[in-house]
Parts: C-alpha cells; structure tokens; sequence
C-alpha cells in the first residue's frame, strides 16, 4: 500500500503535466486551420467609381493581397428583380465597383482603419468597408479562449510542480541516508542514485502510459462519437503516436531533473 | 616506511574559515602505525577525522592522504580515495533499509565485486564480528554494539589501506568494545593497515605499541 502511495504521489503530478502538454499540443493542432481560415477568410469591401486593378491597391497599402470581383450584374439582378430590363441597364451603368479584397496577414482594428484611411485617399475608391467590429469580435473571442486554455495548463504546469518538489522532499527524506553513506565510501553519483533512477524511471513510463492511454480513449472512443464537428473532423490530429514519445521525453526531462535536484542536495554528510 | 598521512601547517575551520578548530598543525603517519588521537569535547577531533576522509577542505595548509591533497584533489579522485578507506562512525551510519551482509559488503559492491564475491565476504565477516546468524536482519534489529560490530566489519570488507575510526567503542558495552579493538588491532598487525581512532580514552588493555596525538588549543601534539 505504502509503495503504491510513494508512486502515485509522483506519478499523479507527473500524469497532470503530460496531460498540460498534450492538451496544448492536440489544441494547436486542431485549432491551427481554424485560426488561419479566420485569417484567410476575411475581405473587405472596397466600392469605386471606375474598374481598379489590384496593383493600385497595393500601392496605397502594402497590406492588399488579393482582390476579388463582385460582379455588377448579379447585384442589380438581386436588388432590382421587379423593374424591367432597361431600368435595369440604367441602373447597372450608375452602379459602382465591387471588389472583395484580401490582406496578407491579420491586422488588429486599428490596422484595418489605417488600410481604410489609406485606400480612401484615391479619388477613384468611393467607400471601404472593412467589417472590423465582427471580424474582430470573432478572431478576439478565438484568442481569448486559447488564451485561457494556455494559461490553464500553465497554472495546472504550475501547481503539479510544486507536488513534484514536495514529493521530491519525500524522496530526500527516504533516500539521503543511503545516498549520503555511500559517498562517504566512494560511491559514484550514478551508483548512488541508483534506486532512485528506477524508482523515477518506472513512474515516467507509467505517467506516460496513463496518459497516452487517456487520450487514446478520447480519440477513438470520445471523439467518435462526441458529436462534435470539429472533434469528427479532426480526430486524427487527437492524439499521434510522435506524442508518445514527445510525452515520455518530457516525462524523462522532468524525472531526470527531479532526481538529479535530490541527489545533489543530498550530499555532504548528515551531522 | 613511507607516510600515508601527511599534513603541514594544516587548518580546518567551518563558516569559510570564520571559526577555526585546527591551526598549523604537522604530523605525518607512516604505514602500519596505530594512532589515538585524544582531546577534550569539541577540540576538533572529529573535525581532523573528516578532513581525512574528504569531507571537510583545508583552509590553509595541506593534508595529503595516500598520495593525494586533500586540499586540492578532484571529485573523482575524492571518490577514488575513499574506495579505499574503512570509516567507521560513532553513530554507526549504516543503511537502514539494507540487510546486515548488504550493509557489509558495500565497499565491495561500490568496487563492482561480483555477487559471489560479495557473499562469500559478507560470511567471513559476519563471522569475525560474531554476527552471522544475524546476516538477514535489519541494522534496527540490533543493539548498538551489534551495529557498531557491522560498521567495522563494513570498514575491513575491502581490506583498507587506512581505517579511521571515530569514538568506535563510544557507547558500547566491554564485550563489543572487546571484539571492535581486536578486530583493528589484527587488521594493523597482519594487514599493516593504518589504522586512526579518535577517542576520549585510550582502551586500558591495548597489545599493540601504538602513537597519541592529542589536540588541544587548535593545535595536534604527539605525547611521547
């Protein structure tokens, strides 16, 4: 019971930071197309007086990527469907440009206002209408909830350590008397972290296996059948077998460390 | 014969050498010698003793042990010195969680003796210090002269070049106490190891001819 309690009580931490740095690395991953379509997807809407080319754009604003066409006649056709066609015609010829224009990267709302600003100063733009509000809205909701989920895991990172350093008193506790007669009698540092190395060693490997298995389970069980579009549509990037190793690396670093950390504080002998 | 002890003009002190406990002090012990090294409490008699064995840096001076300088050997070389040594504490110092022949056999295992080896030690030993029904037990499983009986039998398991001892027979009863001596006494007269005791009292039945360092006002005076 006692050697149980000993495990858990590192492994339990141990499981908890793994589970930090898989969830960050399956949220990234998931997220990533959907943070770059947000990026992507967004146009603004630029109306002239005479057709304009996307080279004049560019020029007033290095941040035009793209422009898009709307055609005129699909306009008139959706706003004046009741008039006949030579009203039509008429209305087609004072109709101004439309063009969806696209930027090279994501520009904050006082960006897209200086963008506006400075495709207003061409006497052939008439209005530009950026959607800034919304777009921001959304892009900013999306930041903010990665955010809170990056912070969490922090703040999860955070206090599973301090259950490591606490455990790793325990450790001292245990093993300093053994470490420290040892020394007295030449034994080299490996030697005398000996136990503790497999004793550190197992619980990686068991920490990492608890939480592969985890989530194995949310990717093919969970996931599956979650109803969750975007978990449907992304399960392979749920879990990969590279985090496996990614996992066990870290837990490896964090064991090493930990033992390492005792082993030395454990030196000297006890007066 | 040649010194397997040298110190000159040796300091100890503690706190960064704020608090001096021994100043200027020379000897020198040859091979196969026995030493007492008497004071009153906290002379520093202990202090020369871990400075023997590494475990304290002189301040001033050197101290060379089997060849080395304490007081400016290397880490590997500290390690390499002490394989050789048998320390043998007033508070035993044993592994608590390590039976009685794993305790004794340490020295050989650090060595990387195969486990055969190792065994076949552990009984020879045991048997020397008349412990070897209690080869399976637990060091608290013992009284106190039985696990100072284990510390020297660690301390002789590698046959050391130099044994230093601190106040080995402090708290024990005359038949341990007994056993202890004859055991340091037979590995200096037959194995012509070197062998340093601290002591508040030289044994009053002693065969060997042996030499007395007493410390004293931070100074180490042999007594002719």
């Amino acid at each position: 019971m006692k050697f149980i309690k000993n495990h858990l009580m590192f492994i339990l931490p141990l499981v908890a930071i793994l589970l930090g740095i898989e969830f960050y690395l399956v949220f990234d991953r998931t997220t990533d197309s959907y943070e770059k379509g947000l990026k992507e997807g967004y146009t603004m809407l630029v109306v002239t007086k005479k057709p304009a080319e996307i080279s004049e754009l560019k020029q007033l604003n290095p941040h035009v990527n793209s422009m898009e066409k709307i055609k005129r006649k699909n306009i008139v056709a959706e706003i004046a469907k009741d008039v006949n066609k030579g009203t039509q015609s008429e209305i087609l010829a004072a109709l101004p440009y439309f063009y969806n224009v696209g930027l090279d990267t994501y520009i904050d709302t006082a960006g897209l206002e200086k963008i506006k600003e400075d495709l207003e100063k061409d006497k052939n733009i008439k209005k530009v209408e950026t959607f800034g509000n919304s777009y921001s809205s959304a892009y900013r909701l999306f930041s903010f909830i990665k955010f809170t989920l990056k912070l969490f895991i922090v703040f999860m990172g955070i206090v599973s350590l301090f259950l490591i350093i606490k455990q790793m008193e325990i450790w001292k506790y245990a093993h300093k008397e053994r470490m420290q007669v040892m020394e007295i009698f030449g034994a080299p540092l490996m030697l005398r972290s000996g136990v503790l190395f497999k004793v550190a060693i197992v619980d990686a490997f068991a920490a990492t296996v608890l939480t592969s298995a985890f989530f194995l389970y949310i990717k093919f069980i969970w996931a599956a059948n979650s109803g969750i579009e975007i978990m449907m549509e992304k399960q392979e990037e749920l879990f990969r077998l590279s985090d496996i190793a990614i996992l066990l690396g870290a837990a490896l670093l964090i064991v090493i460390i930990a033992v390492y950390s005792v082993v030395f504080s454990s030196k000297g002998v006890q007066e | 014969m040649s010194n397997v002890i040298s110190a000159s003009h040796l300091t100890l002190a503690y706190d960064n050498g704020a608090k001096e406990i021994i100043k200027d002090a020379s000897f020198n012990i040859k091979k196969g010698e026995f030493v007492f090294i008497t004071g009153p409490s906290g002379s520093g008699k202990s202090t020369l003793l871990k400075a023997l064995y590494g475990h304290l840096r002189p301040s001033e001076g050197n101290l060379v042990v089997g060849g080395h300088d304490l007081a400016t050997i290397r880490q590997g070389k500290l390690q390499e010195l002490r394989t050789h040594l048998g320390i043998i504490f007033q508070d035993y110092k044993l592994v608590n969680e390590w039976t009685v022949a794993k305790n004794v056999v340490l020295p050989l295992m650090i060595a990387g003796y195969s486990v055969d080896v190792q065994n076949t030690q552990a009984q020879r030993l045991l048997k020397h210090v008349k412990l070897s029904e209690h080869a399976d037990k637990y060091p608290l499983e013992l009284s106190g002269g039985e696990q100072q009986r284990v510390g020297v039998a660690r301390a002789l398991s590698k046959n050391p070049v130099v044994i230093l001892a601190d106040e080995p027979t402090g708290n024990l009863d005359d038949y341990s106490s007994n056993v202890i001596w004859d055991l340091m006494e037979n590995a200096c007269e037959q194995l012509e190891t070197t062998v340093l005791v601290v002591t508040h009292k030289i044994p009053t039945i002693f065969s060997l001819p042996y030499r007395h360092f007493i410390i004293e006002s931070k100074g180490v005076y042999e007594v002719h």
